[in-house]
């Protein structure tokens, strides 16, 4: 059994008198990659903003309940959410890359958090980022064209270049590959595979294959409470409620 | 109804549409044609001047100077006498009466254009030489067909015999029409033939400066920090519905706002570019905070949020990203509301700038016009050739008002970047 990295307790999530999240109590395991699925608006994607507290950005969102990440409380008021950020980066669902260069997109992270102070370190950090989201090869030689000019596939793997690039300990995305084509999100899944080794993976998904092929463990939420939680391969194949044998089986979601 | 028959009445009314569409866009086309058609026939002969060619002997004995002399020597200098016993060479006068009449054919500032010559040559004493001397106002109108001749005498402002001068010039070819440096050089002035819109020109420059120097910073930190930063609670909206508001008053209002606290209570100089620019500035405001916070919304919120993902502050995200993606769309509102602010005319009547101001402004706080009152100077005079300034106010005005939105659209179209 590996080290829990984030655990939340009694996590409640408000969006104005609307409730989002019912005490979710979900543990996530260091470098393993944790599946979430659910039918939409369940509270997947509102979990994992927890993660990284980009709940913050939104006024009438109001978190409450406990959630760690070693041993640290996330949901503390006095916490840097920038700091926070450089630990827990984020994929979105669209490729969201900025309208600069490839490099610039890569060295904006390290630049405003101060790593790589030279050139050449710079360099080296844009050149292992882009190795280890697979994009290196495609890229190399165009690293001054603009990120927009990449596909679509390209650019998921560009913003996820961008996360790995302030070298963070968790990744959270967020239906990566929602808006890929199969090729392109079969790069991806193979990708997050590798990056499993090194980082802590959290994925949204509604694709319950991928969900399969990329995880260890899988969340279930249904009307923003956990319904179950525990190993893909149990979930997958013997669920033990009766809610997630359904939506597995498409019967309902 | 047969489908038939329903098919047809669907594409008769989809004619029908394009038909009043047409129209529509047709008739605004011909009333922007005739206004440009007007405008430019009337305006278009002020950019040229009448000049009477004339000989000049400048004698020793009719000045107090000697070739050689300083230029204050020659600033003070007297030639009056100078241009007198010229002038009514140009034409072989019997009497007093005939040679005044002839002295009037020329600008009140004959003098001033042969010591300018003088000035640029100060070895001509003893010499000849020919000049081009700005015509009277009443013979420049004549000579570019503005003014009829087949009225009676007593209705005319040039006499009968004037008419026979101007056709003993028209004869010995001694009268033709050169570009109109006065006419961008000059401050206004009682005389057409002299009044220029030099100081309308410095005036406005002046007063659009001060109004981008104000209004620029002020609404975009106002627009980054109500998009941005605000929360969004009753207090903002409160803020926002009146800067909505602040944007449909008539101008006039700001110009009553200038007069009693600029002029009034801190006791500005009134007629100058300063208050002019001040109170264009605060009209100005909120119709540039509206386009910035437009172009700011359109800043699709993933470029926010991945900047925030990656650890950017709040700051960083809208500073680093935000900024500038809506800085095209934000430069371009601006240039449109300096537009506007340069068209207007209101407020500044208010604030004094209808004065009449002979000298060209040297500085913002130098009473000055600008172009928009200047036109509506002109167009109250009685002088055949103000009709013709009026004009030619307009067409620079709009010149100026085009090449600015050119540069906006421009703006827009070149550096807004897309993102999918």
């Amino acid at each position: 059994m590996s080290n829990v990295k984030i655990k939340s307790k009694n996590l409640n999530v408000y969006y104005g008198d609307k409730q989002a999240l019912f005490d979710v109590n979900l543990d996530l395991n260091e470098k393993e990659v944790t599946a979430l699925i659910g039918p939409s608006g369940c509270g997947k994607s509102t979990f994992i903003r927890c993660i990284n507290r980009m709940n913050d950005v939104i006024d009438i969102c109001k978190v409450t309940g406990n959630i760690e990440m070693d041993g640290m409380n996330i949901n503390d008021k006095d916490l840097d959410v920038v700091s926070l950020r450089e630990r827990v980066g984020m994929v979105f669902q669209k490729p969201n890359p900025f309208p600069k260069s490839i490099y610039d997109n890569i060295s904006y992270g390290p630049k405003i958090h101060g790593k790589g102070e030279t050139k050449s370190e710079l360099d080296q950090i844009v050149e292992n980022s882009l190795k280890k989201s697979a994009l290196w090869e495609e890229v190399k030689d165009r690293l001054d064209e603009p990120g927009t000019s990449l596909s679509g596939g390209q650019q998921q793997r560009l913003c996820i270049a961008r996360a790995i690039s302030v070298n963070p300990e968790v990744i959270l995305m967020d239906e990566p590959c929602s808006a890929l084509d199969p090729i392109a999100t079969a790069k991806i899944e193979e990708l997050i595979d590798e990056l499993k080794k090194t980082y802590t993976i959290v994925i949204v998904t509604h694709s319950m294959a991928q969900a399969v092929r990329v995880s260890q463990k899988t969340g279930f939420f249904h009307l923003g409470k956990l319904i179950e939680v525990g190993k893909t391969e149990k979930i997958f194949k013997n669920p033990d409620n009766k809610m997630t044998q359904d939506y597995i089986t498409g019967r309902f979601g | 109804m047969t489908k038939e028959e329903r098919l047809k009445k669907r594409h008769r009314a989809e004619k029908r549409f394009r038909f009043y569409g047409l129209t529509s866009i047709f008739v605004a086309l011909l009333f922007v044609v005739i206004l440009v058609q007007n405008i430019f026939s009337k305006g278009s002969s002020a950019f040229k001047k009448t000049v009477i060619t004339t000989e000049i002997f400048f004698d020793q004995e009719l000045l107090e100077i000697q070739n050689g002399a300083s230029q204050e020597e020659i600033m003070g200098a007297d030639f009056y006498d100078i241009m007198i016993e010229n002038l009514i060479k140009a034409y072989p006068a019997k009497d007093r009466d005939e040679e005044d009449e002839l002295l009037k054919l020329f600008s009140g500032d004959a003098e001033i254009e042969i010591k300018k010559a003088f000035l640029n040559d100060n070895s001509l004493i003893g010499k000849t030489i020919t000049l081009d001397l700005t015509a009277s106002d009443d013979i420049d109108q004549l000579h570019k067909g503005n003014y009829p001749r087949d009225l009676p005498e007593e209705r005319r402002r040039i006499s009968d015999f004037q008419l026979v001068i101007y056709d003993y010039f028209v004869e010995n070819k001694m009268i033709s029409k050169n570009f109109n440096n006065y006419f961008f050089n000059n401050g206004d002035s009682r005389d057409p033939e002299l009044a220029g819109i030099g100081g309308a020109l410095v005036g406005s420059f002046y007063s659009i400066l001060i109004c981008l120097l104000l209004a620029f910073p002020v609404a975009v930190l106002a627009s980054i920090y109500l998009e941005e930063f605000a929360p969004k609670n009753k207090i903002t909206d409160f803020i926002e519905i009146n800067i909505n508001n602040l944007a449909a008053v008539p101008s006039i209002v700001y110009g009553l706002l200038a007069l009693q606290i600029l002029l009034a209570t801190i006791q500005l100089p009134r007629s100058t570019p300063l208050v002019a620019g001040i109170t264009l500035a605060l009209m100005t405001l909120p119709r540039i905070i509206i386009p910035c916070r437009a172009s700011l919304k359109a800043v699709p919120p993933s470029i926010r949020e991945g900047a925030l993902a990656v650890g950017a502050s709040k700051f960083q995200s809208v500073f680093h990203h935000v900024v500038p993606l809506a800085l095209p769309g934000t430069l371009s509102g601006t240039i449109i509301g300096l537009a506007q602010a340069l068209g207007e005319t209101a407020p500044l009547i208010l604030i004094g700038m209808v004065a009449f101001v002979v000298d060209i402004p040297s500085s913002p706080v130098d009473p000055s016009s600008s172009l928009p009152v200047q036109v509506y100077l002109w167009s109250e005079s009685a002088e055949r050739g103000f009709v013709e300034k009026t004009s030619a106010t307009i067409m620079m005005l709009l010149s100026f008002l085009i090449v600015m939105n050119f540069i906006a659209v421009y703006l827009r179209q070149k550096f807004e970047k897309r993102w999918n």
